[in-house]
Formats: C-alpha cells, sequence, structure tokens
C-alpha cells in the first residue's frame, strides 16, 4: 500500500502538467486577448449591428470620418468622394475590408474589455476613437484623380512615417454598400482588397532604380560606362526592345530616360545572384507590417528564370517581377532618407507622446541600401524627375521633387499598369508616394497625376 | 432608459456572481472531501513474539517482506524480498503468501491460499513470528496526507444544503437561458425540471436507500453535468435532453459499478470476462463501425449512435487494477499490457488517435503504478513517440492538425478554423462570460463537444471555465489523497487512474482547442455534450467513490448491528 502510495505521484505529476497549461493559457489569455478578439469573423463585432456602440474614426485633423449617432446608425462622412476614397482605411460596417480599422480594430472602437468582455449591455459600454493619420482632403484629390480606374495611390511621411494618402480603387459608398450580383461582379472585382496593402503588380520601369543600386554597388565603373541602344537588344535569340533607339547613353541618363536595354544588359552584368540580393535588401520577398496589416509581398525571383533574356527582362520589371505600392512607399523613403526607411503607420496612437513632440526618433525598419548607394539614387531619381516633369510643365505642389515612372506590360491584351514612385524633397513636406493605375497606360499621363493631385492638396490645404 | 441602465446593471451584476457561486461551490465540494474521518490510527498491530516489539498495521492491504518498500519490512534474511500480505475483508483479517521461498505459516499451519486471521493468532514468515493484536494497543501517532484538514476544523456543508446550493446555480443558469438576446421562451425550464428531478432522485437513493452519509463526490458531478445539460438547451434542444438520458444511464452504472465493486474479491472473478467483453466491443466497433469525421469510433443501433471506446475506459481501468496479492502476480500483469495493446491498437485502427492517446497515456499511469519501474514507463513512452511519427507520416488528416499546432492566425481559414474561434470568444466572453445562449462559438461544428470549453468561457465566462478546470485537477488531488485509505489497492489505483485518466483527457480536451496542444477532438469529462463520454465517465467516478473509505463505511456498521 505504502508502495502504490508513493508510485501515485506519477498522476500528480500529469496534473501538475495539466496546472503548468493552465498557467500558460492564462498566460496568453491575459497578454493576447485583445489580438484574439480582433478577429473578423468574431461574432459579437461582426454582426449587422455591430458598430452600434462604436467610437468615432477620425482623421489627422479631427474630420470625423465615421460616428455611431443616437439610433445606433452608423453614420460615414458627408462628402460622397470622401467616403469612397477612405472606405478601404476607415471600412464599412461589415468586415469585408478585413484591413481597414473598423474591422481591425472593431474591439477597441466597440470597447472591449478583458474583464467585461463583449458581453457587457449596450447602456454600460464604453467605446474608443481611434484618430487616423490621414489627411481626408487629399485621398478626396487622390481619389477623384484616379476616376474610374482601379488602383492605388499612398503618401507617407518619410521623416515621421504617419500615411498621408491610402485610396484604392474599385470602392464604394460605406453608407450603402452595393449589393453585389452576377451582373455586376465584374465592376466590384477587388473591391474588398485594400491594393495599397494587399495588392502586387507588375512594377515594370520603376524596377530600375533597384537595377540601378544593384548596378552601383556591383559594377565599379557604371558612371564610366556608356550603354548602346538600337531600339533593341538580342539576348539568347530573344529581343528585348525600347519605345525608341537611345543611342549612346550614360548611366544616370539610362535610367532617367528609362532605356530597357541598357538596363537589361546591367542586370545581366550584375547577375542574377546580385541581382536577388539588392532586391531583397530593398525589401523584395520580404513582409513588412503596417499598423498591424501586412503588406501583400513585392516579388522578385529568377527560381523560372531560364536564361540571360530573362534575367534581363527581370531587370527592367518585368518577367514575374512584383510590387506593392505600400512597400514602393517605403523604398523611396529609404532612398530620401539614406537608405533606412521610417516605418508608416495609420493609427495616431501608434506613435507614442514622446515621438510627436519630437523627443524620441520615429520607429525606423531594417537599413535597405547604404548611405552611399542612396543618395546617388537620389541624384539619379532627381535627374528623372527634371527630365520628364520639366518637359511636361508638371509639377508636386511646386516642390523639389524625385521620381521614377513605370509602364508594366501585364499581356497582349490589356493595357499596361501605370506607375509612378518618388517623393518630395522639402523640409516641411517629406512625403514619399507610389501610385499604381491598372491598365493606365503610360506611368507618366496616367498616374502622375495622381501623384500629382495628392501631393498638391496636401501642400495647399496643410 | 433609466430603468433600463439599472436592468442591465442587474444582469451584469448577477453574471458576476456566477463565478464566485460556481467557485464557493466547488470549494465546498471538496471542503468536504477533505473532512477528516477516522483518526489515524493503525487497524491493528503485529507484535513480534521474540522481541514484544510492535509494528502498526495501517492499511487494509499490506505487504510483508525483506524490501524496504514492504509495509511491514521484516530483517530477516530467511523472509523474502516480498513474502506474503496481510489484508482486510469483509470476513476479517486473511494473509495471503505471494510465492515466498519459505512459505507463511499460521498458527503454524501452511497458508497455501488466502487465510484466516484472528487476534492473537501467530503469523510466521522466515525464521519470525508476529502475533495479531488490536489496533488501540499502538499509541504514536501517524501524519495523515496534506489533503485532509485537521481533525478540528468545523464540518463541512451537509450534503443536501450542497444540492440546494447547486440547484440554484443550474436555476440562475436557465433564467439566464430563457431570456437570451435572440429568443425568449421557457423552453429551458422544462429540461431544467427533468434535470433537477434526476439529480434529486439520486440524492434521495444515495442517501436514503444506500444509506451514505457523503455525497460531495456525485454532487460535483452534478454541477458539472447541469453546466453542460443547461448550455446545450440553445445550441440544440435534442442533445440536451439526450445528455439527460445519458446522465441517468450513466449515474444508474455508477450506483451499479459502486455496488459490483464493494467486494474487490468479486471484481478478480470477473475480469476475465469484462475483458472479453471489451475486446469484443472493440472488435464490432472495426467491422460495423461507422466513419464520423475521419474516426471509425462509433456503432449505430437504430436511431442511437454509440462510441464503444468510452464504454472501454471503464473496462481499462477495471483490468488495469488489482487487490495487493493479485497485482504481484506476473499472470495478471501480462494480460493487463496485452489487453492495453489490443485497446491502443483498436483505436490506432479505427483512427480515433485522440482517445488511443488517452489510453496509452493510462496505461503508462498503470504501469507505473502496479510496477513502478520508470525504465520500462520510459521505453514504452519512447516506442509510442515512434508509433506516433509513423502514424503522422501516414494520416495526413492527423499531421494537419499538427502543422495548424502554434499557427492558429494564419490557418484562421482553413485547418485552425475550430481553434481560431474558440480563442476569439474565449476572449470576447471576459471574465464573466456574455450569457448562457449569447454566445457564438455554438455555430461552430463540434462545439458542444470538443470545444466546450470555449462556450464555457464564452457563455459564462473565463472563471467559470478554469474553476471547472480546477475541478478536475482537485478530483486527481483527492483520489491520490485517499489511496492509503482504500481498502484495497484495487481502489487505490484504479481511483489514480481514473481520475489521471479525466486529467489527461480534460488536458486534451482544453488545451487542443487553444492551441496548446494540436486538437485531438475528445471530450471534457461531465459537461461536453456526447452520450457514451458521459456514462463513460459516472463509470469512471464510481472508481473514485469506491476508494474513499466512507463510501461503503454505513453499511458495514449496520450488518455490525445484524451480528450482534
Amino acid at each position: 500500500m505504502k508502495r502504490i502510495m508513493s508510485r501515485s505521484f506519477i498522476v500528480l505529476i500529469v496534473t501538475l502538467a495539466m496546472v503548468a497549461g493552465v498557467c500558460l493559457l492564462a498566460f496568453r489569455l491575459l497578454t493576447q486577448n485583445e489580438q484574439w478578439v480582433a478577429q473578423p469573423y468574431n461574432g459579437h463585432v461582426a454582426s449587422s449591428n455591430g458598430l452600434a456602440q462604436a467610437g468615432d474614426v477620425t482623421d489627422r485633423d479631427d474630420v470625423t470620418l465615421a460616428y455611431t449617432d443616437e439610433n445606433e446608425e452608423r453614420i460615414y462622412h458627408e462628402d460622397y468622394s470622401t467616403r469612397c476614397a477612405l472606405m478601404h482605411v476607415v471600412g464599412d460596417n461589415s468586415l469585408n475590408i478585413s484591413t481597414a480599422v473598423q474591422s481591425m480594430y472593431r474591439g477597441d472602437l466597440t470597447g472591449y474589455s478583458f474583464v467585461f468582455g463583449l458581453g457587457l449591455p449596450k447602456s454600460l459600454r464604453t467605446n474608443n476613437s481611434i484618430e487616423l493619420t490621414v489627411d481626408a482632403d487629399a485621398c478626396k484629390a487622390a481619389y477623384e484623380a484616379l476616376g474610374y480606374k482601379k488602383g492605388a495611390c499612398v503618401v507617407y511621411n518619410y521623416k515621421t512615417g504617419e500615411v498621408l494618402v491610402d485610396v484604392s480603387t474599385p470602392t464604394y459608398d460605406p453608407q450603402n454598400p452595393p449589393e453585389i450580383t452576377e451582373e455586376n461582379e465584374k465592376d466590384y472585382d477587388g473591391v474588398y482588397l485594400d491594393n495599397v496593402v494587399s495588392s502586387s503588380y507588375t512594377p515594370g520601369s520603376i524596377f530600375k532604380v533597384v537595377t540601378a543600386a544593384a548596378a552601383i554597388e556591383n559594377i565599379p565603373d557604371i558612371y564610366n560606362r556608356t550603354f548602346e541602344c538600337s531600339g533593341e537588344y538580342d539576348i539568347d535569340g530573344m529581343k528585348i526592345t525600347c519605345e525608341n533607339a537611345h543611342g549612346s547613353i550614360d548611366f544616370t541618363n539610362a535610367i532617367a530616360q528609362s532605356c530597357n536595354v541598357a538596363c537589361a544588359q546591367m542586370a545581366i552584368e550584375v547577375g542574377g545572384d546580385n541581382m536577388t540580393k539588392t532586391a531583397e535588401n530593398m525589401g523584395f520577398n520580404k513582409t513588412f507590417e503596417v499598423s498591424g496589416i501586412t503588406l501583400s509581398k513585392s516579388v522578385y525571383t529568377l527560381e523560372n528564370a531560364l536564361g540571360d533574356n530573362q534575367l534581363g527582362w527581370s531587370g527592367i520589371g518585368q518577367f514575374e517581377d512584383l510590387a506593392n505600392p505600400m512597400h514602393m512607399a517605403i523604398m523611396c523613403g529609404a532612398i530620401a532618407n539614406g537608405g533606412t526607411p521610417v516605418t508608416p503607420y495609420l493609427l495616431q496612437s501608434d506613435s507614442s507622446l514622446l515621438q510627436k513632440i519630437g523627443i524620441t526618433e520615429a520607429k525606423k525598419s531594417e537599413q535597405m541600401l547604404s548611405t552611399d548607394t542612396a543618395i546617388k539614387l537620389q541624384d539619379i531619381m532627381r535627374a528623372t524627375a527634371d527630365y520628364y516633369y520639366n518637359a511636361r510643365g508638371l509639377t508636386m505642389g511646386g516642390l523639389n521633387f524625385c521620381a521614377k515612372t513605370g509602364t508594366a506590360e501585364v499581356g497582349e491584351d490589356k493595357e499596361p499598369t501605370a506607375w509612378i514612385i518618388g517623393y518630395t524633397e522639402d523640409e516641411n513636406h517629406p512625403y514619399a508616394f507610389a501610385v499604381a493605375v491598372e491598365e493606365g497606360g503610360y506611368g507618366i499621363s496616367a498616374a502622375a497625376p495622381i501623384a500629382q493631385a495628392a501631393i498638391s492638396s496636401l501642400v495647399n490645404n496643410p | 432608459m433609466g430603468f433600463q441602465v439599472f436592468l442591465d446593471i442587474a444582469v451584469v451584476a448577477l453574471r458576476f456572481l456566477l463565478p464566485v457561486y460556481a467557485v464557493v461551490i466547488i470549494y465546498q465540494c471538496f471542503a468536504s472531501m477533505r473532512r477528516h474521518r477516522r483518526p489515524e490510527k493503525p487497524l491493528v498491530t503485529l507484535e513480534l513474539k521474540d522481541t514484544g516489539q510492535q509494528v502498526p498495521v495501517l492499511f487494509w492491504e499490506n505487504s510483508i517482506g525483506r524490501s524496504k518498500g514492504s509495509d511491514i519490512c521484516v530483517n530477516d534474511p530467511t523472509v523474502s524480498r516480498e513474502h506474503c500480505v496481510l489484508l482486510r475483508r469483509q470476513e476479517g483479517w486473511l494473509v495471503s503468501d505471494i510465492g515466498s521461498k519459505g512459505g507463511t505459516y499460521v498458527n503454524g499451519k501452511k497458508a497455501r491460499s488466502r487465510t484466516q486471521v484472528l487476534i492473537d493468532d501467530e503469523i510466521s514468515v522466515g525464521s519470525t513470528t508476529f502475533v495479531l493484536k488490536r489496533g488501540d494497543e499502538f499509541q504514536d501517532r501517524i501524519r495523515p496526507s496534506w489533503f485532509f484538514s485537521k481533525a478540528s476544523n468545523k464540518g463541512s456543508l451537509q450534503p443536501y444544503k450542497l444540492m440546494l446550493l447547486i440547484t440554484f446555480f443550474h436555476l440562475f443558469m436557465t433564467v439566464e437561458a430563457c431570456f437570451t438576446n435572440e429568443v425568449q421562451d421557457f423552453t429551458p425550464f422544462t429540461i431544467f425540471l427533468i434535470m433537477e428531478a434526476l439529480l434529486w432522485g439520486f440524492f434521495f437513493v444515495s442517501t436514503v436507500v444506500f444509506k451514505r452519509i457523503n455525497f460531495e463526490l456525485e454532487a460535483l458531478a452534478s454541477f458539472m453535468t447541469g453546466i453542460g445539460v443547461i448550455l446545450l438547451v440553445r445550441q440544440e434542444i435534442r442533445s440536451a435532453y439526450v445528455q439527460l438520458i445519458a446522465a441517468t444511464v450513466g449515474i444508474v452504472l455508477f450506483c451499479f459499478l459502486v455496488k459490483f465493486i464493494e467486494n474487490p474479491d468479486r471484481v478478480d472473478s470477473w475480469r476475465m470476462a469484462i475483458m472479453i467483453g471489451a475486446v469484443g466491443l472493440l472488435a464490432v466497433n472495426l467491422v460495423f463501425g461507422s466513419v464520423q469525421h475521419g474516426a471509425q469510433n462509433w456503432i449505430q443501433i437504430g436511431p442511437i449512435s454509440i462510441q464503444p471506446s468510452e464504454f472501454v475506459k471503464v473496462a481499462y481501468i477495471f483490468v488495469g487494477a488489482a487487490a495487493l496479492d493479485k497485482l504481484q502476480t506476473k499472470r495478471n500483469f501480462f494480460e493487463f499490457i496485452v489487453f492495453s495493446a489490443i485497446c491502443v491498437g483498436a483505436l490506432a485502427l479505427m483512427g480515433d488517435f485522440g482517445t488511443a492517446l488517452i489510453f496509452f497515456a493510462t496505461f503508462l499511469l498503470i504501469a507505473f503504478m502496479r510496477s513502478g519501474d520508470f525504465k520500462t514507463v520510459l521505453l514504452a513512452l519512447v516506442s509510442v513517440v515512434f508509433a506516433g511519427m509513423i502514424v503522422l507520416k501516414f494520416k495526413p488528416y492527423v499531421a494537419n492538425r499538427f502543422a495548424a499546432w502554434g499557427h492558429v492566425w494564419e490557418h484562421a481559414q482553413d485547418t485552425a478554423y475550430q481553434q481560431a474561434r474558440v480563442l476569439t470568444y474565449t476572449a470576447s466572453g471576459g471574465l464573466s462570460g456574455v450569457g448562457v445562449g449569447n454566445g457564438y462559438l455554438k455555430y461552430i461544428f463540434a462545439s458542444e463537444s470538443d470545444l466546450v470549453f470555449g462556450i464555457l468561457a464564452e457563455e459564462m465566462g473565463v472563471i467559470v471555465a478554469f474553476a471547472l478546470t480546477f475541478a478536475i485537477i482537485m478530483l486527481a488531488f483527492y483520489a491520490r489523497a485517499i489511496t492509503t485509505r482504500s481498502r484495497s489497492t484495487f481502489y487505490s489505483i484504479s481511483a489514480c487512474c481514473a481520475a489521471g485518466l479525466m486529467v489527461i483527457q480534460a488536458s486534451l480536451n482544453i488545451f487542443g482547442a487553444t492551441d496548446i496542444l494540436p486538437l485531438t477532438g475528445v471530450t471534457f469529462p461531465f459537461v461536453s455534450a456526447g452520450g457514451s463520454s458521459m456514462i463513460a465517465c459516472w463509470g469512471l467516478l464510481a472508481f473514485i467513490k469506491a476508494a474513499d473509505e466512507r463510501t461503503y463505511a454505513a453499511k458495514r456498521l449496520s450488518k455490525h448491528k445484524e451480528e450482534r
């Protein structure tokens, strides 16, 4: 009997293991409960009346973007265009836009607390408001410039990290969400995605910024080189073509004038491994997080590349390259900041008080480029902007800026994806931006005006 | 508006009272179990004939031998390491030789099988002779287990008061269930009335018919059963009725088993029959079983579907435990190992890996408690880890669950669908829950059984969910504390292992649903919906009940009276 008693400690061990498990569960519950609650499928906040108790959502200037009135109705901004422009950031009553603040932070908005859970009767609940970093007017301007085209426009302050413009189309009016049927589903294709954070497009020529960085880092005499462009270039029996023959062209002009032949040659000379290395340093194939939203990855891969021809295509942003607009803005922010980007954020609460009054610095991401390369890229992108915009009389709210456009071929029956990425060089208005327009055509004519509209609005209506 | 606020405050206050109330009930159940019963003094004493030295006999079954672990250690080279067993039965004290070299003698006559020993009889082992004396002739104090409170502590709640507390708790839950956000009607009351009739009927039978003084173990199980049933009312009313029927069958089984194992020697003669029955049941399951959700562990008989593996759990404990003198025989142990292998193998074939795991863990418990051999247990553990890896290789759906383990949020829409929802709704409930019937987890597949921990936490709050978890944990502490007070090692082993089995099962249920372990799909004892599981849990409880010395005490007293 004594022996059985002493051996029964094994039951005790099993039981203590269970106690340990319970403690672990309790610990996780205490530390992660907010994340657990804020799930789009959570019935307590996702039901049709899930926002009946929610607090306000405001923009950076305290403009109310959404609030709940005394009839427990959710009311959005009074202006139709503003509502549509901010739909993907603010969200609607449903949880369909999973990256919108009304989805991701619904627990916060509706007054979740660990003690009371979400079960508190409405009369006793206290809710929280959320202040966004976006500028409603600039978003509206970008949305109106985008018109009926599908695309994305993002602008963020590369010194502080505040996201000022985040517009994605197609969109809809959150006050009167459309019923999506078989007839109209084409118009609303991808409407639940915020293209700024959740889509990646073929980059086209904007990728030449990456190729340039790889060339600077891997070809020592790159600034002494000249490339010969006859309008087309044969590699492995296949052609890489340019719009027109650039003739004899140096490195800076090859990027500024977006010479495919020269850039493909650079990529081939740099080689696949080094191209991949530079691209990955600059954030391709990596995940970024913006206020809890995980960005769709930008992709640079040569796994399926058969030879130099496809390596050449990858160097001019075709082949299997993909770029996410928010990441492109971050990359421009890195170039503007001398190699290391500031991490963007969407909620004012993401920055600490110390940071707001300038005592501590904004949160930085991993370094993307050496300072030397960043400064050289700044010069190249400034030259690019001069080449395009001075000639065509386009401005960015009167600020000096650096940029690169892109026109990405996406298939024979489709118009190209139009791109512009870049940043303004101004102490008071340090904006990094990226615009992508699906089936937009030329970057300069389809994407640039949208960036221009957004930044002009930011500069003119501070 | 003012009235509404007042009403809302009242509802919230009630909701916060319920968890406190639940904790009080569980505390009272265990306070009652911890009560001191007989004074810690020896039952009889053995007096060494030569020196007159007195050796206390503390237990109902005592091993006598040269080895240090023996209950009565004899320092005599002519005595075998495990010599004989001195045990107490209905008919008095018996001595049984367990294969000693020199043999055991009572009053000079060789004891071949169990031989009765009376007061002042002589027991000879090797060259040592003991004389059996009454217990009160020995004076040393014996330290009781920490679990039991001091004898001076004032008495705990009377059983009927405990039952009243529990009934009121169920009533509050029922009222909550009547006024949910979606539906308001009085159907929960029907269930409540039937259930309380059942529970009070059980109480009546136990106290009046069987004349048992203590009811706390049954009260705890009734408490948990009731919570499970009322939670089901707003999920699927039919399941609530099924659950009630199962609880009735379970309680009947409980009463039957407690009676059946009253005599541990009768159990031994039924051992083979139970083993064959259990193997037969598994065989029928393997041949005629139907596959539900990836595991072929159901038998369909007309409208009733049962899960035979649940009943085999009860049989398994039966076969695993034995009285001290039977425990030592090799045949007994060998039979048990073969039986274990058949059970675990059959369950693995059915694809019911959760239950197979429970059986295996219980096997380790029983094997260790019987043999005390760590090496054997380790060896078995390692071999099963290998077997487990082979299973993972060949059963992709099991491997899938492992893949989702620890990556819930990445797989929230596919392989970790259920776990993600359990976590979300557990946190949504807060400390006091959103109220019975107001939860959303109930719409998720298997929420009423495999994910019931989440429902508890969401609708009744984290505190109640954790309190019920601790009730299971305390059950194991209790089972261990009464080990030496049991009337036979059969009871000690079966109680510890039944409690251990429940702990393991509850762990797999809770931790599987909350992503601390991979999801295996087993039930939470007494609370999860599932008829077979409910019946088996009550069956397992009978072993713990039987291990408590007091269970058969009233009976014995009355018999004594008759004899006089």
